[in-house]
């Protein structure tokens, strides 16, 4: 899953330290994320996609070959 | 865009650790001179364990950790002491159950730990344990067809610390993974 967490937190100037706060997660968890290390559970997509005030499609969108 | 914070350890969280790996080593000797096995190994494995809780504690303050380690320790210990005393066998028993209250501590405060992890620190850890769990399994059935070959019976406080060691290993491994 490829995600544009990284894009959408630089577009608000905020650190991954703060990002994790607001979300209530490690900020490894963070870097992982946006690394695409790691894909989050559905509910802690729908933390950021509420906190980005987008929708979790605006977040994350499947890799190439993923339906 | 801002700069990721990569927070170098400074003096005071080194000390930390250092004390911890110390205590860590300490007390890997007093179980490595209890169960009878290499003394340098049980320090070298009580000083890496030290060093991860150490490392662990300059990242998040602890809660109960202080005076649960120092509950530990001492029922772990002073049942040693109280079983030199002039006992009856049933008194012996009770002398000998005694640590296992420290080490339910130890179990509920894990399980707190636990509780306090995101969703991929859980992931981390249950890979961790699976690695470890795994890795016993292997030790003790590959042991057991040594021990047909004529290898003398283990201490089972070794595997207390082979599992240990491999849970150590997962949990470096998974923390690898996912950097």
């Amino acid at each position: 899953m490829k995600s544009r967490l990284k894009i959408l937190r630089a577009e608000r100037d905020w650190s991954q330290a703060q990002l994790a706060e607001a979300l209530g997660v490690s900020r490894q968890t963070i870097n992982a994320i946006e690394t695409g290390k790691y894909d989050p559970s559905l509910p802690l997509a729908f933390k950021m996609a509420k906190l980005f005030k987008c929708s979790i499609e605006d977040v994350f969108t499947p890799d190439d070959g993923e339906t | 865009m801002k700069t990721e914070e990569v927070r170098s350890l400074g003096s005071e969280e080194i000390r930390t650790i250092i004390m911890t790996a110390i205590t860590g080593g300490a007390f890997g000797l007093l179980y490595g001179y209890g169960f009878e096995f290499s003394l340098w190994l049980g320090v070298l494995i009580g000083a890496l364990f030290g060093a991860a809780i150490g490392f662990r504690i300059t990242k998040k303050p602890p809660r109960m950790e202080y005076p649960m380690a120092t509950f530990l320790l001492l029922t772990s210990f002073g049942y040693s002491y109280l079983l030199d005393q002039d006992l009856s066998q049933a008194q012996q028993y009770w002398a000998a159950a005694l640590p296992l209250i420290g080490w339910t501590v130890l179990v509920i405060s894990i399980g707190w730990a636990i509780a306090s992890l995101d969703e991929m620190q859980r992931r981390i850890q249950t890979e961790a344990i699976a690695i470890g769990f795994a890795g016993t399994a292997i030790f003790v059935g590959g042991y057991a067809l040594f021990q047909f070959a004529g290898l003398g019976d283990v201490n089972v406080g070794l595997v207390l610390l082979v599992m240990s060691g491999f849970w150590l290993a997962g949990k470096l491994w998974t923390l690898w993974r996912y950097r």
